[in-house]
């Protein structure tokens, strides 16, 4: 039960990092000379998205 | 399948293996493996900055792999981190920021060797991290406004009291959450990714242990079965060594930012 709650939980950490990277790739193509910046700004973003997938997973794992 | 039978065992028994064991005395005096290897971690990046600035003595030019790559390391938290963010107060701030992250970057990079484990690994030292890079800024926010001054920074001035009342609330809220927020991103990201390839790990071990045990065609089948886990670790095991780097970029960098917000209130 655990494992299928956790697998709802991903979906919208799923679509989160799909729009962060959605947003980064239209901006490269629009203007790569700011490709360095953006690639930071993705990353970091990710992170934030992929933490709360994480904490789902951990929390998983304790609870089962 | 019956490998896939013995994997709920096997997870608890890695389960159990994660969670705090004291390796030197016991759990009220001594060391839990996480800190045994944040010790590890501390000598080990102790040993790289004396050799780095003996070696750096030597020339005034960076020579040599070493040298540089160290020198490349420290210009990018100078750059990428304090002087982007904190602008013009960088330099108070760059001693504390490259700490934290020289810190947390050796404790992954430690901890993605297999065998040992990461002093990010466990929820205290994230804690304690979180909570130093949280009075830090706290600090600095004291330092500059005074006390009555910091309090009253949390709310925008020129709104309607009611209003300011509310946002205060609303952010002094926010400001604690950052203190979990921090300990919780790090600690999660190390242990997960750690959890995730310990699983793959036992996968391979539990489809390739027929064939070593008799030989025939379903044993063959599964060993060539744990191949394909044993190439999945392996690429798990790479992003994890990005991740690893990119977390202490992430804490670091969310700390310049919660200094560079107090640092610019008026």
């Amino acid at each position: 039960m655990g494992v299928i709650g956790y697998g709802l939980g991903v979906i919208g950490a799923g679509i989160g990092i799909g729009l962060a990277a959605y947003g980064a790739t239209t901006s490269m193509a629009r203007q790569p000379e700011v490709q360095g910046r953006l690639f930071t700004v993705f990353i970091l973003g990710s992170a934030f998205v992929e933490a709360l997938a994480l904490i789902g997973f951990v929390v998983t794992l304790i609870a089962s | 399948m019956d490998a896939l039978s013995k994997l709920p065992d096997a997870m608890d028994e890695l389960l159990d293996g994660f969670m705090s064991h004291a390796v030197v005395g016991d759990t009220t005096v001594g060391l839990t493996q996480y800190i045994f290897w944040m010790f590890v971690a501390i000598a080990l990046l102790f040993v790289v900055m004396f050799v780095f600035k003996k070696k750096q003595a030597q020339s005034l030019v960076p020579q040599g792999f070493f040298v540089n790559g160290m020198e490349y390391l420290v210009e990018f938290t100078r750059d990428d981190m304090c002087k982007s963010i904190l602008g013009d107060t960088w330099k108070k701030h760059f001693p504390f920021i490259a700490a934290l992250f020289f810190f947390i970057l050796f404790n992954n990079i430690v901890g993605i060797i297999p065998g040992c484990h990461p002093g990010t690994g466990t929820m205290g030292v994230t804690a304690a991290l979180a909570l130093v890079s949280f009075v830090y800024f706290i600090a600095v926010g004291i330092k500059r406004l005074g006390v009555l001054g910091y309090l009253k920074s949390f709310a925008p001035k020129g709104l309607p009291l009611p209003m300011t009342i509310m946002v205060w609330i609303i952010e002094l809220f926010s400001t604690f959450l950052r203190l979990i927020t921090l300990a919780v991103r790090l600690f999660c990201n190390m242990f997960a990714g750690h959890v995730v390839m310990g699983t793959f790990a036992i996968l391979a071990s539990l489809f390739f242990e027929p064939l070593l045990q008799s030989f025939s065609v379903a044993a063959l089948g599964g060993a060539a079965v744990s191949v394909f886990w044993v190439l999945i670790l392996i690429v798990i095991y790479l992003v994890e060594i990005l991740v690893a780097v990119i977390q202490a970029y992430v804490f670091t960098l969310l700390s310049a930012v919660y200094i560079q917000l107090v640092e610019e209130e008026e």
